[in-house]
């Protein structure tokens, strides 16, 4: 096993509200290779965007990292100074964010923006600007030469995203974090990005941490998935491994969330039934429970640890879908609802 | 079939950028373009002013006292005899060095105050509102003619009591730009590129905020003149011998019964000047606003 390039031990992550406490990343603990490619997925709110952001200590207010280590070449991100964070930030490790509209600053040529990520970590203006050039070349935009003096007002969605990762890659950055880029382009566009951010981490060695709460993104670019719900990991593996033979039930209802062409013409579409817990008061037990077809007494008091269920897959669950399948006939389900095929009811426990 | 495209052979789109934009726009605003051609008439007529002036505009008696209008002084003469023309021309001068001078200290003081309150918030922005709310409490009018009196009535003094008292606008105009740009997924794209603070405020915020700042200090330069000439109409002002067009209509108003030339010119000149950077300033904001956009 080759050695992580980035070791986040133990994360929290608080928003402090008029209601309460909101702990939106509550324990996560992953590695990330050199050169690997890293899904992180999971509902809206389920903390997978504010873990990045909490890598790059970036995390807007009210929001605050309040416990944990990020390590990156034997240094913990969370302490070092503000100025050091600041070298590391689009040098070492680059950011991606999913609206490439809004991303870009509407006054300033897009080529000069490019340039402003060389120049703030000491490249001059003259590299920068051929830098730029090559850069927009290599992300495919065409006439690149003309295109630098462009506004992003004057780019296409495609085009603007593309120039995006050309400034996430302007310093050859060692980890590339890429907060759902694909999310508000259209469908043909998403797959041209997916498929360059694939070929330039093969080219550039780059380590992408993708975030997305898009399976498809995940099969079609990364290798190995962490799948995050309600500011925790519940399961984590390498990407086939998690396709073929998901353990936690929440990873099984995603993976049954995506539409399939090849589906059989009876196999309804099945969303994930009850919504996203509310942080401020999350269930007790495992935070899934409320809506877990296959829940037993214990979910609802005991929390699960992450644990290694198979080589290289470890899920947080009582119950896992291994037992699901054997004990309450899982595949064969065709109740979905919470609590369906546990025998378990929530009003038999109080 | 692969189909080969010739990239290059696409012909670029015609650049319109937010400036080419705005200055289309404003270029059609017929009013706009008047107060401009007659704003920078008037600063022709305060460069010559420097160089030539048909009398000297402190030569006393060259005229008969209160002379009406004739082809010798087209403006006829003040109550010491003094070509009034020579002295309006000088008082351009005076009201062009206050209106733009304090609107240019009032950028300097302004924006980076507005910038660092409304980007770092916290106490910084508390005690800054706070500032701004005194000041704003006080009558700006006695602040200044206190200020004056204890720094002496010079032109640089004038500039820094209304700078004093009217840099409030501008802070809280750009302190509320900030706040809202700050959220924007820009300024976070930026901070995780690894920008310095300084070059987000003023590489990033500022150019965002640019149309608001122009049109505020386009509105505040006649402000500031018309504050010039009310120290001056008070005797506060920029002192004899030198004119400004506020002592002149002073002067003016003493001998209105017998020679209202006197009062005329200066308040004539005055007026358009004041009317003409509110065109102006109107002429940008709609101009500058993303809203009225096409």
């Amino acid at each position: 096993m080759p050695t992580p390039i980035l070791q986040v031990k133990g994360l929290r992550t608080e928003f402090l509200t008029d209601g309460g406490i909101v702990r939106a990343v509550d324990d996560v603990t992953f590695d990330l290779y050199p050169g690997e490619t890293l899904g992180i997925v999971g509902e809206s709110g389920s903390g997978k965007s504010v873990t990045a952001l909490s890598l790059l200590r970036l995390v807007p207010d009210p929001g605050r990292v309040v416990g944990g280590q990020v390590l990156f070449r034997n240094e913990d991100l969370l302490q070092i100074s503000e100025d050091d964070i600041r070298q590391i930030r689009g040098r070492d490790i680059a950011m991606i964010f999913q609206d490439p509209q809004s991303s870009l600053n509407p006054v300033l040529k897009t080529g000069f923006q490019i340039d402003e990520a060389m120049l703030a970590h000491g490249t001059s203006m003259a590299e920068a600007r051929a830098r730029t050039i090559e850069l927009l070349k290599k992300v495919r935009i065409p006439a690149a030469e003309s295109r630098v003096k462009d506004f992003p007002h004057q780019l296409s969605g495609g085009m603007r995203q593309r120039a995006m990762i050309a400034m996430g890659l302007a310093n050859t950055p060692s980890i590339l974090i890429a907060d759902e880029p694909t999310t508000a382009l259209d469908v043909t566009v998403q797959a041209q990005i997916l498929e360059l951010l694939a070929d330039l981490n093969r080219e550039l060695g780059t380590a992408i941490v993708m975030i997305t709460h898009n399976m498809g993104v995940v099969a079609g670019l990364c290798t190995r998935v962490i799948v995050m719900y309600a500011g925790q990991i519940v399961e984590e593996g390498p990407v086939e491994q998690i396709f073929d033979n998901p353990q936690h039930p929440y990873t099984w209802s995603l993976l049954k969330s995506i539409p399939r062409v090849d589906a059989l013409r009876h196999e309804r579409l099945r969303s994930i039934e009850g919504i996203a817990p509310d942080l401020l008061h999350p269930p007790k037990g495992c935070r899934f429970h409320p809506r877990c077809p296959f829940r037993v007494e214990k979910c609802f008091t005991d929390e699960p640890r992450l644990e290694e269920i198979a080589p290289n897959q470890k899920a947080a669950c009582w119950v896992t879908m291994e037992r699901a399948r054997r004990e309450m006939g899982a595949d064969e389900l065709v109740d979905i609802s919470p609590g369906a095929g546990s025998g378990v009811r929530r009003g038999e426990l109080r | 079939m692969a189909v080969a495209v010739r990239v290059d052979a696409v012909s670029e789109p015609v650049q319109a950028t937010l400036w080419s934009d705005a200055w289309r726009r404003l270029r059609r605003n017929r009013l706009a373009l008047a107060a401009a051609i007659y704003l920078i008439l008037l600063v022709g007529v305060a460069i010559l002013a420097i160089f030539y002036t048909p009398y000297r505009m402190s030569a006393t008696g060259i005229a008969p006292d209160y002379a009406p209008p004739s082809l010798a002084h087209w403006l006829g003469a003040d109550n010491l005899g003094r070509d009034q023309l020579s002295r309006l021309m000088i008082g351009a001068q005076v009201s062009l060095v206050v209106g733009v001078g304090t609107q240019l200290l009032v950028l300097a003081v302004g924006v980076p105050i507005g910038l660092l309150a409304g980007y770092y918030r916290g106490w910084l922005d508390q005690v800054v509102t706070f500032v701004i709310n005194v000041f704003y409490g006080v009558p700006d009018l006695l602040v200044a003619l206190i200020l004056v009196f204890l720094l002496g009535p010079s032109l640089a003094n004038i500039i820094i009591a209304i700078v004093v008292t009217r840099w409030m606008d501008m802070a809280r105009l750009v302190r509320g730009q900030t706040l809202a740009l700050r959220e924007r997924e820009f300024i976070e794209a930026g901070r995780a590129s690894g920008a310095k603070p300084m070059k987000m405020l003023f590489g990033h915020i500022m150019p965002n905020a640019l149309g608001p700042i122009i049109v505020q200090a386009t509105f505040g330069v006649p402000s500031a003149i018309l504050f010039e000439a009310f120290l001056s109409f008070l005797g506060a002002g920029v002192q004899q011998p030198t004119p400004s067009w506020g002592s002149m209509a002073k002067d003016g108003v003493d001998a209105i019964q017998f020679a209202p030339h006197m009062v005329i010119a200066p308040a004539i000149v005055l007026s358009l000047t004041l009317m003409a950077f509110n065109f102006l300033g109107d002429g940008l904001r709609d101009a500058l606003d993303p809203r009225s956009r096409r």
